[in-house]
């Protein structure tokens, strides 16, 4: 049998427990290391010979439409078709059924696929499920199996009955639009089809993939894509400026004498950065960001158009663009409990900081704390608790 | 104003034709034609005869409409232009291509021939037989006069016998080359693999290439599908191949509904774009490479439309920022006046760079002396040839007939020049680093006027009802006003006059009722005081007043009805946020009833004639 050639992406989510980044873009759009999730998505399906894409596009889907347009320029034919209202994963695939061929494979736009993960999935001769061993299930859907087949698919998990999740990946014949009907959930279509005597086969991978769901999960994704760049130096590098290591810098940059910067580390476009600032692994930086002279950045992400004053500390922290940060601000690290959208999570981190949030000179921002979007902080303050959306502390 | 394009190679030329045509409907969409050496396929599945005969088809209407009711051609070779008129009505018979007496030589135009009526006259007598009104048609009639076999021949003595400007493309029986020409009128060539194209502008041709010949004045072109040759004066020059930095991607609509709309949400890169390399922060400092200008001692600025507002702009605060006299005029009308000018910069403004009432006033700056300047968006456009110093704006190609992104990028060139030119000696310090900082989040405070689009859009769709607005402002604020206005009569047709707020009392006042709703921009500047008491005057007279005011005003909300808040700046930079709400309210009020946005009647992205 043929290899696959078309794949048809779900790219229409908002992304609520994502915010505040996912309030002005959608999910798919949320920027890793200088390129959105969405294109290592689709440079992943290229590398695998996959070159045919439908798109199914809905939360702000201009931005999508306008980063990728045709396809051309990422070696890929791109089709778009709306779900007008993001009511499911299902829902989302009947969109794409005028165009889609005979087998495809059906990707979330939101996760990352390394090109491994799906070699094996574009030989498959018939519906398949690509599965992996997690040890934390419990933000998945966990399936259970026999004799290689999926026997069920379990939605949040009350107790930990298997460790095998799924990616939220598949190959799929056309049949499934069959059993679509009103649901909206892809899983509860799987399982109508696996009732009906369908054999949804597993494939399991260990290669890597990695879900965006919650706002930490940022970090954890430039990590995975840091290590893999490649060392390219652009802009213009004063003297006396010492570099290590796997570094990028975009054209444009300007990079001051006694800058000190180990790689894995991505510098984007026109960037003004130093005197004497240093920064550490797993740190991207977006186009035309400022950081001030005497400041510290280690394990973080920066978006576009962050200003960050002098004598600053940052680590472990997301900083969305359009920040304006004064001098002196340093975001504390530590294991944290956090609230998103009524859950708590413990994760160890630092601060969060959504778009043209600006924050006054000597700010200090307690392990975990998430600052919305357009907040507004005077100088001189600690913040321990989440800020809205809009928020003014004075 | 017209567009024209050729095509020569070894694909079928209709389409490639047509598709290029679509690209270049914003220079004129009242008529269309091609003409494509070649035979019409016959519908009933047989071999047709093949044939190298001219096929011309031509009809008044848009592109997308016209190639629904052609016949399919075969043919490698072709012309084509899109029209907008200025001699002679709206008809078939003036569409283009325009043909000889034979049907053998095949003419498209853009320009003017001004001497069009003399020699119309004298081939009438000689026995040509005319059948359009146009300029135009004398052209092909010479070509054929002076044709004796060599095609490219007859062409130069033909243009030897026109005043005027002109970009044409010539087809003719019996010839595996198209013959172009140039003067005062833009027109570039494609290189392509075995075959080339031609067009009034680069968008026509990015679909197929991104290699391009900027064709200068004079030049006389022969184009097959292997060899470019250029002469002028007789003399064979060399024109060097450039590669064009604008995609075919940016020339789409890519999921927005109209261009404009589109363009409007560019503007943060637009404006990024084009700071990008003259600004830094952390030590201060604006830069703009002046070249051989001279000694400052003051600017006249001349420019049209949407870049005389931009110039207003500019007046203020190139006057704030640099202590030397700046004056602005609308390029048509210096045209027209005795000007004092001693070693005066001149600094010309246009998008296309192919505007001809600025392409004439810098002439006529460089005939006085004068060193000159020109801010436009198209590299190789007329206007890089003429000025001193030429200024890029970064804006990518913009297709929608209302100028947006390229408004901002010009102001951002405008703001750069200030801030270049001043003299930081006398000015405080600590203020010049707080305006570039603000100008580095120039992009991402756009966005944020961008990310209140549903709220603008709901004050737009109230804007649709209405027959008439004034749109209001002071200070630096009068000339957004007048480009808040502009918008809206140019894309929704609703009347719009802009006052400065303290004149409005002196007379137009008279037109204030409840269906004449005023759009007041209320900057947070020393004027702020004198705009409240303009909008109390105002609001006792009956009409709806909508606010643009900056977010955490708490105080213009009691005294007006709808307020569009617009996040915190220096008001020094007001203008580029207040300018975009504005574009989104006029784009949703054409919306809501139901206009062209794109293609507004009556007119075109860049008037190329006088």
């Amino acid at each position: 049998m043929e290899r696959i050639t078309q794949a048809i992406i779900l790219a229409a989510g908002e992304g609520q427990r994502l915010k505040p980044f996912t309030k002005l873009i959608p999910k798919v759009m949320l920027p890793i290391a200088g390129k959105p999730i969405l294109q290592y998505v689709v440079e992943t399906l290229a590398k695998n010979g996959v070159r045919r894409i439908v798109m199914v596009v809905g939360y702000r889907k201009e931005q999508v439409q306008d980063y990728f347009g045709s396809g051309k320029n990422f070696g890929v034919e791109i089709d778009y078709v709306v779900q007008p209202q993001q009511l499911g994963t299902a829902h989302a695939l009947k969109q794409a059924k005028r165009l889609a061929d005979d087998r495809f494979l059906v990707v979330s736009g939101d996760n990352i696929l390394e090109p491994g993960t799906i070699a094996p999935l574009v030989t498959a001769t018939s519906n398949t499920m690509l599965v992996r061993k997690l040890e934390d299930v419990s933000r998945y859907g966990v399936v259970i199996l026999e004799n290689g087949l999926i026997k069920e698919v379990i939605e949040s998990p009350a107790k930990k009955t298997s460790n095998l999740v799924n990616t939220g990946t598949y190959v799929l014949t056309k049949d499934v639009f069959d059993f679509i009907g009103d649901e909206v959930r892809l899983t509860a279509v799987i399982q109508g089809m696996i009732t009906h005597g369908y054999d949804i086969f597993a494939q399991e991978t260990t290669e890597g993939w990695l879900d965006a769901a919650y706002p930490w999960d940022v970090l954890t994704l430039n990590e995975l894509i840091l290590n893999k760049i490649s060392s390219s130096i652009g802009g213009n590098i004063e003297e006396g400026v010492t570099v290590k290591g796997l570094v990028s810098i975009g054209d444009g940059t300007l990079i001051r004498s006694n800058c000190y910067i180990v790689g894995p580390v991505v510098i984007g476009e026109n960037c003004e950065i130093g005197p004497g600032v240093c920064i550490f692994p797993y740190t991207s930086i977006g186009r035309s960001v400022v950081i001030s002279p005497f400041s510290i950045v280690r394990n973080s992400t920066i978006g576009d158009n962050v200003n960050i004053g002098p004598g600053s500390s940052i680590q472990d922290s997301v900083i969305a663009p359009g920040a304006i940060i004064g001098s002196h601000f340093a975001t504390r690290s530590g294991e944290a409990t956090v609230l998103v959208e009524g859950e708590y999570h413990r994760v160890k981190m630092g601060a969060i900081i959504g778009n043209y949030s600006d924050l006054g000179d000597n700010v200090i921002i307690e392990p975990g704390v998430i600052i919305g979007n357009n907040c507004r902080i005077k100088a001189m303050k600690v913040i321990s608790e989440n800020i809205p959306d809009g928020g003014l502390v004075v | 104003m017209c567009g024209i394009v050729g095509y020569i190679g070894y694909r079928e030329a209709q389409p490639i034709l047509l598709e290029s045509l679509k690209k270049l409907e914003y220079r004129g969409y009242d008529s269309c034609g091609i003409a494509i050496l070649g035979s019409v396929a016959r519908n009933d599945g047989l071999e047709g005869v093949p044939a190298n005969r001219i096929q011309l088809c031509k009809d008044v209407g848009r592109v997308v409409d016209f190639e629904k009711t052609i016949p399919k051609i075969q043919g490698g070779t072709g012309i084509g232009h899109t029209r907008w008129a200025t001699h002679g009505k709206v008809s078939a018979a003036n569409a283009h291509p325009h043909t000889d007496c034979g049907c053998k030589i095949a003419v498209v135009h853009n320009g003017i021939i001004e001497n069009f009526q003399k020699l119309r006259e004298a081939l009438i007598k000689e026995g040509h037989l005319f059948t359009s009104e146009t300029d135009t048609e004398v052209i092909a009639h010479l070509v054929e006069k002076y044709y004796r076999g060599n095609l490219v021949e007859a062409v130069s003595r033909a243009l030897a016998d026109v005043t005027g400007t002109y970009a044409i493309v010539v087809l003719a029986e019996g010839h595996k080359e198209i013959v172009v020409a140039k003067q005062e009128s833009p027109l570039i060539i494609g290189i392509g693999d075995k075959e080339n194209f031609v067009a009034s502008d680069v968008s026509a041709v990015l679909d197929y290439t991104d290699r391009v010949i900027y064709l200068e004045d004079g030049d006389i072109g022969v184009v097959s599908d292997r060899d470019i040759t250029i002469t002028n004066n007789g003399q064979k020059v060399n024109r060097d191949a450039q590669i064009v930095l604008w995609s075919a991607q940016e020339a789409q609509k890519a999921g927005y509904e109209h261009f404009m709309l589109k363009e409007i949400h560019e503007q943060p890169k637009a404006v990024e774009n084009t700071l990008r390399g003259h600004i830094s922060f952390i030590d201060p400092m604006a830069r703009l490479d002046m070249g051989k200008m001279g000694v400052l001692k003051d600017i006249l600025m001349v420019a049209c439309g949407t870049s005389y507002h931009a110039a207003l702009i500019g007046e203020y605060i190139l006057g704030k920022l640099c202590h030397v006299p700046i004056r602005v005029k609308t390029a048509s009308e210096f045209n027209h006046y005795e000007m004092a000018l001693d070693k005066t910069w001149v600094l010309g403004i246009t998008q296309s760079g192919e505007t001809n009432d600025t392409l004439r006033a810098l002439k006529k700056a460089k005939l006085l002396g004068c060193p000159t300047m020109a801010i436009t968006n198209v590299q190789g456009s007329s206007i890089t040839r003429i000025a001193d110093q030429v200024f890029y704006t970064q804006s990518g190609p913009e297709i929608g007939v209302a100028a947006t992104k390229t408004f901002t990028a010009q102001l951002a060139t405008l703001y750069l020049l200030a801030l270049s030119l001043a003299p930081i000696d006398i000015l405080d310090i600590r203020e010049y680093k707080k305006l570039i900082g603000e100008m580095k989040s120039l992009p991402s405070k756009i966005h944020q006027v961008l990310d209140g689009e549903e709220r603008i859009a709901k004050h737009g769709r109230g804007l649709a009802k209405f027959d008439n607005a004034f749109f209001i402002g002071r200070g630096v604020s009068y000339p957004v006003a007048m480009e808040g206005a502009l918008k809206l009569k140019e894309i929704s047709y609703i009347h719009a006059e802009a006052y400065p707020a303290g004149e409005l009392k002196h007379g137009p006042f008279a037109l204030l009722r409840s269906n004449t709703p005023v759009v007041a921009i209320a900057a947070r500047d020393d004027t702020y005081e004198a705009m409240i008491t303009s909008i109390k005057e105002i609001k006792a007279r009956g009409p709806q007043v909508i606010a643009i005011a900056e977010e955490g005003d708490e105080d213009i909300g009691q005294f007006v009805d709808v307020v569009i808040p617009i996040p915190r700046i220096d008001p020094l930079l007001s203008p580029f946020l207040n300018s975009v709400a504005l574009q989104l309210l006029a784009y949703y009020a054409a919306k809501e009833r139901g206009c062209p946005i794109d293609l507004p009647a009556n007119l075109a992205k860049s008037v190329t004639v006088p």
